[in-house]
């Protein structure tokens, strides 16, 4: 079943143009690799799936459903969890206090409510175990490592059960043992019929873990293939602009 | 052993042994220092200032300003005392003789709709911070001189408003070594417990933290911040009003300067407490601390005669060496930060 389908999405900051048209669907069990060049519009057609930004133009369906996000609290309700590129970490708050933003665990109702501090640093302390990471929950987040961080950004998107997971370059500054981590949690979650988009620049972890490879050029969607019938050779073309199309 | 760790607490919790040494000087400075008097006249003056910083701590903290609420809290405790009294001469009351009761409901109130109207200036006007609540910091003492065309509003005598009073001159009780503890001083201490709880063990005060260290983050995760900005200066405008009212209870008649520059103080309290200018952090127990701080030193300098131009320069240098302490508190920040790697490699 297809989880996610975006038609003609268009979107413009005032005369900037950053997508055109773009047509992208995902299923079941999926994970798609998206890439492309600097400023081709992934990070801004990933905002768009996670609520951040509406579309100036085009269709949001979830799982069949037509949608439109307000804000990322609509789209997280409708199972989409995102990793964004630059991570939304709050240096002055602990890797805790990071994973939960948002969705604090509280007793109680309204004014009368309570963080219930244990918890919460409990099950961090258990997302972090399980992606291999030795970030403590008390530890502030300005005093962490590159990779460290981007663990505390990861260890978000398994709060929930989520059905589509975004990764907006999720392995750009961590180490080759902690890509693997990242790559074998991609399978992990394909496996468990979550479906997953990965944008990345590094056409070895889209090859590894992604069973489908789009590409995006100034805005525009150029190509959008199973990974069985393409290269990388042919996928750095496009990127590139060597090849127009394929 | 040395520490980065150790030496940062350290400086976390300065302002409570500098407020000892601050205390035992003064103890031998002025043999009038500690007396029951005197002490119970620290906390009293603590107990308004200590409002203010209140309401200004949770500003700063989602990374805003209030300038606005001195004039919040003159034009309160005026508002306050008009509604209240009987009718007559503008010199003599000229109030308009309300139940107290309400007048109170109409002070915290209007205090609210001050902190709202800010709030959304800043954030669906757009506007910076700085200078909206600089614009009312001005309009509110303006239409305060205004109101009363220069001239004090007075009326004590009036039996009806004694529990308007009751918050700013009422003694609670005596406690030995301490003298008599004012209403006043109960009601901060609580507002400080309440204070801490929402900052500490609350969602609210969670997203505010998040809201003054990263605002796009705040944004993307979900958080409303521009309606958290319009609450937090909604409860510095009530806190403002409620510091008025109190205010109103220690003073014999209100002038239309009542309040004023008293913002250079709250700022000063805050900063010294540990609260940070550059948003997200902060603790209600360090912003106590420096309000206890100010308020000993000047009552101290009082004390031992110090005069008021002397007193504004030492109040300008204990601003300097509290930012001073605090930038080296950035600076052994980094090198711990750069320890804890090195240890890793
Ligand atoms: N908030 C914004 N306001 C204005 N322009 C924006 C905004 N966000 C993105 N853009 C513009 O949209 C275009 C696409 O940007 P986007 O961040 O989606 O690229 P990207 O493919 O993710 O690039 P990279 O590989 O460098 O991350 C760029 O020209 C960028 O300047
Ligand atoms: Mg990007």
């Amino acid at each position: 079943m297809k989880i996610l389908e975006l038609k003609n999405i268009s979107k413009s900051f005032g005369a900037i143009h950053a997508l055109e048209n773009v047509d992208l669907d995902i299923s079941q069990g999926e994970a798609l690799g998206l890439m492309g060049d600097n400023g081709a519009g992934k990070s801004t057609l990933m905002k768009i799936v996670a609520g951040n930004f509406s579309p100036t133009n085009g269709e949001i369906f979830v799982e069949g459903k037509k949608t439109s996000f307000s804000n990322p609290l609509d789209s997280r309700n409708h199972g989409i969890e995102i990793v964004y590129q630059d991570l939304k970490l709050c240096n002055n708050l602990t890797a805790s206090a990071n994973v939960f933003l948002g969705r604090e665990i509280n007793s109680g109702f309204g004014f009368f409510s309570r963080l219930k501090h244990t918890a919460m640093n409990d099950r961090a302390a258990e997302l972090f175990g399980e992606l291999k990471s030795e970030t403590r929950p008390n530890d502030l987040v300005e005093r962490m490592s590159g990779g460290q961080r981007q663990a505390v950004a990861l260890a978000r998107t398994r709060l929930s059960d989520p059905k589509l997971v975004l990764l907006d370059e999720p392995t750009a500054a961590i180490s080759i043992r902690q890509v693997a981590g990242v790559l074998t949690r991609i399978k992990q979650l394909k496996e468990t019929g979550h479906a997953v988009i990965l944008v990345s620049h590094r056409m070895l972890d889209v090859f590894e873990c992604c069973d489908r490879v789009a590409v995006l050029r100034r805005g525009n969607k150029i190509a959008d293939k199973p990974i069985a019938k393409t290269s990388p050779e042919e996928v750095t073309g496009l990127i590139t602009g060597a090849l127009e199309t394929a | 052993m040395f520490s980065y760790n150790r030496l940062l607490f350290l400086i976390d919790h300065l302002i409570w042994g500098i407020l000892i040494v601050v205390f035992v000087f003064f103890i031998f400075q002025s043999e009038h220092f500690l007396t029951e008097r005197n002490i119970s006249n620290i906390l009293a003056a603590a107990a308004v200032l200590g409002v203010l910083v209140a309401g200004q701590t949770f500003v700063l903290i989602s990374g805003n300003f209030d300038l606005s609420t001195e004039s919040t809290l003159g034009l309160a405790a005026l508002v306050g005392v008009w509604l209240i009294v009987p009718a007559g001469t503008p010199t003599n009351g000229g109030g308009i003789f309300m139940n107290p009761y309400l007048s109170i409901i109409l002070t915290l109130s209007m205090g609210a709709l001050i902190g709202y109207a800010i709030g959304c200036l800043i954030t669906v006007g757009n506007m910076h911070n700085f200078i909206v609540t600089l614009a009312a910091l001005l309009i509110i003492r303006g239409l305060m001189l205004a109101f009363t065309e220069g001239a004090p509003v007075s009326g004590f005598n009036n039996p009806s408003a004694d529990v308007f009073y009751w918050l700013g001159h009422e003694k609670a009780f005596k406690v030995p070594g301490f003298g008599n503890i004012f209403v006043a001083v109960l009601a901060t201490g609580l507002i400080y417990f309440i204070c801490h709880l929402i900052l500490k063990h609350h969602k609210f005060g969670r997203e505010l933290y998040a809201i003054g260290g990263n605002r796009d983050a705040a944004e993307a995760l979900g958080i409303n911040v521009n309606r958290r900005i319009r609450q937090v200066y909604m409860l510095s405008g009530i806190l403002a009003a409620l510091a008025g009212w109190m205010l109103a209870g220690r003073v014999v008649s209100i002038q239309p300067n009542l309040g004023e520059t008293f913002i250079f103080t709250v700022f000063a309290g805050a900063v010294i407490g540990g609260v940070s200018l550059q948003g997200g952090r902060g603790t209600m127990l360090g912003a106590l601390g420096g309000v206890l701080l100010l308020s000993t030193i000047d009552r101290g300098l009082n004390l031992m005669q110090v005069s008021v131009f002397w007193i504004k320069v030492i109040q300008g240098s204990i601003i300097l060496v509290a930012m001073l302490i605090d930038a080296q508190r950035v600076r052994l920040q980094e090198l711990s930060n750069i320890a804890t790697s090195e240890k890793k490699l």
